[in-house]
């Protein structure tokens, strides 16, 4: 599984003191309020909530895709709170790997071309991530499908294109929002099945955010979020 | 991100709203074709009009008479000489090594009777003009029809228009007398023979061209060597009767200078030298500056028009960037960096102003062709000579740069505008 992509040493992420709100019209809507959380080196955490509760900004927020308003997050013993401009991009390069609920693939790319893009941005040498492409593609079991643009896949086959992508650069973490929330039952197991293994073989640090009680049941930590803080689930 | 990548994305970006692109490149297109229409009309326009001029010789020509300069005549386009001055090698050798001097060409004018084959054209006198043959490119020489005679040629000649209507035919009909012969006499004076103290060196010579020149005045252009024997006969009898002979070796000198702005310095330093000279510097600046605001004029328009379409490009722009928001977040989510989203924008829009600046200038080049052989048409109608339209490098290379370059420059605005979304832009609709 994914042997093309050993991942660099998994890290623990840590955070202290979150606080994160919108502003609306009504005034500052408050997602996150002073929230905590260790996640060991390696370690899979399963984050659920209700709708609204803050889930996917806590991912973004970890993942380096929104900066918080206040506290700490620090990822193998960076403060990404601190991170901007081209750091920044370099974190969410090489030290995450993002799967979106929405897959978040260009659809004016094939399957192949969605993967070598991230090793591209990576600036990997053409050769070296076409043949790295066509590895990560083949164990989630899409050797057959790297010509395919992602409107000519499922949603699980896209979503596991997805997941190629985002293992691409070897990432430390893993960072997975709601990945089967718009997938059917069948393509939910395997997707599911896709990330363990991953998390297995891999040892990177897992965190996924989901409604979905089977895929939350594989973590090793469940938590929820409610009321802007993190519990156990 | 290297720029081969931004180029795939942002060819797979142009291709995916093809409709779109093609409706962009046309607007590119139709302003760059309009901008190289203009450029080449009015080009081939100065061309043409200072050809007619030069006589199709170097702009910076100058006419060196065998004589003294007026000083009162000195900046005179056409200076009206002093008193006879003799002009010979030495003369034209001190020239040619005056600074900005680029040519010399000696030219020997020679008086003589001639007798046209029609017997029904009385014999008239005319002056034939000796020039090298094998420079003519530095002489305002134009061949109309047919060809010049052979460098060294003591039998051929080419005539200018002025000759055809000295017989009275039609001077847009060169052709009419190209392979002709003409007898052509340079007089002698003999005192011994009394009453017919005249004698002529009669030479039968075949008309092979026509011409229009202005190296001296005269119809009919012949060998310098063809000049030379009958200015050396004509000058063993002396003076006498109405023949005036002259010590001068040569008639007069064309000098080019090496530009139309050194004409003038060089004339001064020909005048210092002690010969009077005449250039038509003034009358062709005058003209090249009207042709210029022209030029201008026209320009103006082309690139009122490329604004136009470079506005087209950026507002196409615009609206892809709002249709992409999440595939911009998406780039930036797997660390794409600021600049790699905006190289992908503008290589968009340079290859959008690329393909229009090809299209443009070619569909340029064909409606300058149509308007040419339009224009063409009402001047033969008019008995006039045509125009040639020649491919200008220049403006060929001119509107597909500029119409890359200003695709570019409206690309830059949409493209910043990527640049600075927000990764959070890749969640947003989860």
């Amino acid at each position: 599984m994914l042997e093309a992509s050993q991942p660099r040493e998994a890290v623990a992420i840590t955070v202290r003191a979150l606080r994160h709100h919108y502003r609306t019209p009504a005034g500052p809507l408050v997602v996150l309020d002073g929230l905590d959380l260790d996640v060991p080196a390696g370690g899979y955490v399963a984050v659920s909530g209700q709708s609204g509760a803050g889930k996917s900004t806590l991912l973004s927020i970890l993942g380096g895709l929104e900066r918080p308003k206040a506290g700490d997050v620090i990822v193998g013993g960076v403060n990404v709170a601190g991170l901007k401009g081209d750091e920044l991009a370099a974190y969410r390069r090489s030290t995450v790997g993002f799967v979106f609920q929405h897959f978040g693939l260009l659809d004016t790319l094939s399957a192949r071309e969605n993967v070598e893009l991230a090793c591209a941005l990576a600036r990997v040498p053409r050769q070296r991530r076409r043949a790295r492409a066509g590895d990560l593609l083949a164990a989630v079991g899409l050797q057959e499908r790297t010509a395919h643009r992602p409107t000519q896949l499922s949603g699980g086959e896209r979503q596991r294109v997805a997941i190629a992508r985002a293992m691409a650069n070897r990432p430390s973490v893993l960072l997975a929002d709601e990945p089967t929330g718009n997938l059917d039952e069948d393509s939910t197991e395997r997707v599911a099945a896709l990330l363990e293994s991953i998390h297995r073989d891999h040892a990177c640090t897992l965190v996924v955010v989901t409604h979905n009680r089977r895929l939350a049941a594989r973590a090793s930590v469940r938590l929820a979020l409610r009321d802007g803080k993190l519990v156990a689930a | 991100m290297t720029w081969r990548d931004a180029l795939l994305l942002a060819a797979r970006g142009v291709s995916r709203r093809f409709g779109r692109a093609v409706l962009t490149v046309l607007a590119v297109g139709l302003a760059a074709a309009l901008l190289t229409a203009l450029l080449t009309i009015a080009t081939t326009a100065e061309t043409r009009v200072l050809n007619e001029l030069s006589k199709g010789g170097p702009l910076a020509g100058i006419r060196v008479s065998a004589a003294a300069p007026d000083p009162s005549q000195v900046d005179q386009d056409d200076a009206r000489p002093g008193p006879p001055r003799d002009l010979d090698a030495g003369a034209a050798r001190r020239i040619a090594a005056l600074p900005d001097v680029v040519s010399v060409v000696p030219v020997i004018a020679v008086h003589g009777f001639v007798i046209p084959p029609d017997p029904d054209v009385d014999p008239f006198l005319d002056t034939v003009v000796g020039v090298d043959l094998e420079r003519t490119a530095q002489l305002p020489i134009t061949v109309l029809e047919g060809r010049l005679p052979a460098p060294g040629a003591l039998t051929e000649m080419a005539v200018t228009q002025g000759y055809l209507e000295r017989l009275d035919l039609d001077p847009q009909e060169p052709e009419a007398v190209v392979g002709t012969e003409v007898e052509v006499a340079s007089a002698r004076f003999y005192p011994s023979l009394g009453d017919d103290e005249i004698r002529g060196r009669w030479t039968k010579a075949l008309i092979v061209g026509v011409v229009a020149q202005e190296a001296a005045p005269g119809q009919f252009l012949a060998s310098i060597e063809y000049a030379r024997l009958a200015q050396d006969w004509r000058a063993a009898g002396g003076s006498g009767g109405f023949i005036e002979v002259t010590t001068s070796a040569y008639s007069g000198l064309f000098v080019v200078a090496r530009g139309l702005d050194r004409v003038g310095p060089v004339r001064h330093q020909i005048t210092a030298i002690g010969y009077s000279t005449s250039a038509p510097e003034n009358l062709i600046a005058t003209v090249q500056r009207y042709l210029r605001v022209v030029e201008i004029v026209l320009s103006a328009i082309g690139a009122i028009a490329l604004v136009i379409a470079s506005l087209g490009i950026a507002s196409a722009l615009l609206a892809a960037i709002r249709e992409r928001r999440r595939e911009i977040g998406v780039l930036k989510a797997i660390g794409a960096r600021d600049r790699d989203v905006l190289r992908v924008f503008l290589v968009e829009a340079s290859v959008i102003g690329f393909l229009g600046g090809v299209v443009g200038t070619a569909i340029g080049w064909i409606i300058a062709r149509i308007v040419t052989s339009v224009v063409n048409g009402y001047l033969t109608a008019q008995g006039l000579i045509g125009v040639r339209l020649g491919l200008s490098v220049p403006i060929v290379t001119g509107g597909i740069v500029g119409s890359t370059l200003l695709a570019l420059l409206a690309g830059v605005l949409p493209a910043l505008r990527a640049a600075r979304l927000p990764a959070t832009e890749a969640v947003a609709g989860s």
